[in-house]
């Protein structure tokens, strides 16, 4: 059974949060949120948990496992006075599980948290933190893992390996993943698919490299030699030294590459540039 | 649920504001006992001065179990408003934290989560109670032995030694009632106002009302035996001449059922009430 929600709307008083929102997660799939900072993500997601009951609508998921959803909301809520391994301790008793310290270790170290830590969590960084409210979203096997902003506050090393860390954990344990985030990059980088919430409504939805292209009246070429290119020239682009910006539709890219490659110009990476104001306000 | 209460007393114990809360009463209890014994004999002989020149009493009256009735009267205030800030603490740095989202992520249910809290303060409050009694005990009856006891309730009453230390444990049970209910009314202001300081606020003013009330002496007989602030005083019909022993069964049973009243309300707030 996948992980749905269907016709969801949440008013707080005057304010609409949530109008008639409607997604879906397979299991072994990860989902993308995108939407600025209050377009109803963390309300969305909260909704999920049961934290906040919905005016309408409803959220469908597997319900025969003690646990069939784990996750984040908004910041890694941990004990700061405990270390990790206490409050492993603390979120599994809570929940009836008995593990050893052991098997807490294992948990830690599934999510590359350094096991010989033994000082409180309030020392700890924020990507730290949040590989500890990952092992802690974890804990009891979930079908489904909610992260809410798993990126925020994470510098380019620590957004890396939480990339990395939900990858390997969606490759291995085939469990579904749904991420809110307002950072495109890194949603798209890892996403199969995306929805775009903006105030409270889905507006746009697709397969992840489908919703970036249609999205992307731009894209970024770099290359060494790049500012020396012919072909470029016909096609209005921005020439600089080492890249180049060119507006063109999606399936032009390979042709002009193509062209590239015929003048000996080597292409270290051509990076779509979405147009948020684009992916975040116009409905599709 | 079990297992909640056990995570909840874990808590407790590794939160560092619990011992500095256990500090700050044995703290009070140390002033109240030295300004005792700097002081104790000198407001001893303004009270009894007129009855020293018709009686004789024998033995010193400054003596542990005057010290006891005295830590009584001064920590029947204190002492509910350090529990009331620790209790409120245990729930709204949850709030505050963003623990009480993490937990309610996991498979708990949310009454069973708020029950064990309400059960984990009970139980801390009875036993710092308990500690209390014990120290304040111990303390005096160390530095100033023991002996007959005078307390002023309208009239003077003189209680026997032995018979003094039987009421001062009995005022100290009536005692883990009446801080129980404080307790419980300040987890319950928790649940309701979520932050902090406005919780701490709150607790005060319901405290510092609550001994103005006491003090009220109104003709009205569902204030004085139903209404709260009068039954949270009776541990001193104790130490009257006659103990009126049904009355305060009687007005343990009506603060209990507050207590309850009380706890009951928390929980189906914060039951009721989204999270976040």
């Amino acid at each position: 059974m996948n992980l749905s929600v269907k016709d969801i709307s949440k008013r707080y008083g005057k304010v609409t949060a949530l109008n008639a929102v409607s997604l879906h997660c397979q299991k072994g799939e990860i989902v993308g949120l995108l939407g600025r900072n209050g377009a109803g993500k963390t309300t969305l997601f909260k909704i999920l948990f049961g934290l906040v009951k919905p005016d309408s609508g409803q959220v469908d998921f597997e319900r025969s496992k003690q646990k069939s959803l784990g996750g984040i909301i908004e910041k890694p809520g941990l004990y700061g006075y405990l270390n990790a391994l206490e409050n492993m301790k603390v979120f599994s008793r809570m929940q009836g599980l008995q593990l050893t310290d052991q098997e807490i270790k294992l948990n830690l170290e599934r999510v590359g948290l350094p096991i010989e830590r033994n000082d409180r969590v309030q020392n700890y960084s924020m990507g730290m933190k949040q590989r500890l409210a990952i092992a802690i979203a974890l804990l009891n096997h979930p079908n489904y893992l909610v992260l809410d902003e798993p990126f925020s506050g994470l510098d380019p090393i620590g957004i890396k390996a939480i990339s990395s860390l939900i990858l390997d954990l969606v490759s291995k344990d085939k469990i579904g993943v749904l991420i809110a985030s307002h950072l495109v990059d890194q949603v798209s980088a890892i996403s199969d698919r995306i929805y775009v919430i903006n105030n409270g409504e889905i507006i746009n939805s697709g397969e992840t490299q489908q919703l970036i292209r249609d999205h992307s009246p731009f894209y970024t070429l770099y290359g060494s030699n790049i500012g020396e290119s012919q072909c470029l020239k016909k096609y209005q682009a921005k020439l600089f030294p080492t890249k180049a910006i060119v507006q063109v539709e999606s399936h032009k890219i390979v042709e002009i590459l193509k062209e590239l490659q015929h003048e000996n110009i080597e292409i270290t990476s051509c990076v779509p540039e979405v147009d948020f104001e684009k992916l975040f306000d116009i409905k599709a | 649920m079990r297992h909640l209460l056990g995570v909840e007393i874990y808590k407790l114990v590794k939160q560092s504001k619990t011992y500095y809360g256990l500090f700050a009463i044995f703290f009070i209890e140390f002033l109240v006992v030295l300004a005792a014994y700097y002081q104790g004999n000198d407001i001893l002989d303004l009270l009894l001065v007129n009855l020293k020149d018709s009686f004789y009493f024998q033995g010193s009256l400054l003596n542990g179990n005057l010290i006891i009735y005295l830590l009584l009267n001064m920590l029947w205030f204190h002492l509910p408003l350090i529990l009331m800030i620790l209790v409120a603490g245990t729930l709204t740095s949850e709030f505050k934290d963003g623990t009480l989202q993490s937990v309610m992520l996991q498979p708990v249910a949310k009454w069973k989560f708020i029950l064990s809290k309400y059960c984990v303060v009970i139980l801390f409050t009875l036993l710092t109670v308990l500690l209390t009694a014990i120290t304040c005990i111990a303390v005096a009856y160390i530095i100033f032995g023991q002996g007959d006891l005078v307390v002023y309730l309208g009239t003077l009453n003189f209680i026997e030694s032995s018979m003094a230390q039987q009421k001062l444990i009995y005022a100290f049970v009536f005692g883990g009632v009446s801080m129980v209910f404080f307790a419980v009314v300040s987890l319950t202001l928790a649940v309701v106002l979520k932050e902090a300081t406005k919780t701490w606020i709150v607790a005060a003013l319901f405290l510092i009302v609550n001994n103005v009330l006491m003090k009220f002496e109104l003709e009205s007989y569902f204030y004085n035996y139903w209404f709260f602030p009068k039954l949270n005083n009776s541990w001193q019909l104790f130490f009257y001449t006659e103990v009126p022993m049904e009355l305060i069964v009687q007005n343990a049973l009506v603060l209990i059922g507050y207590t309850v009243i009380f706890m009951l309300i928390g929980m189906a707030l914060f039951v009721k009430r989204d999270v976040g």
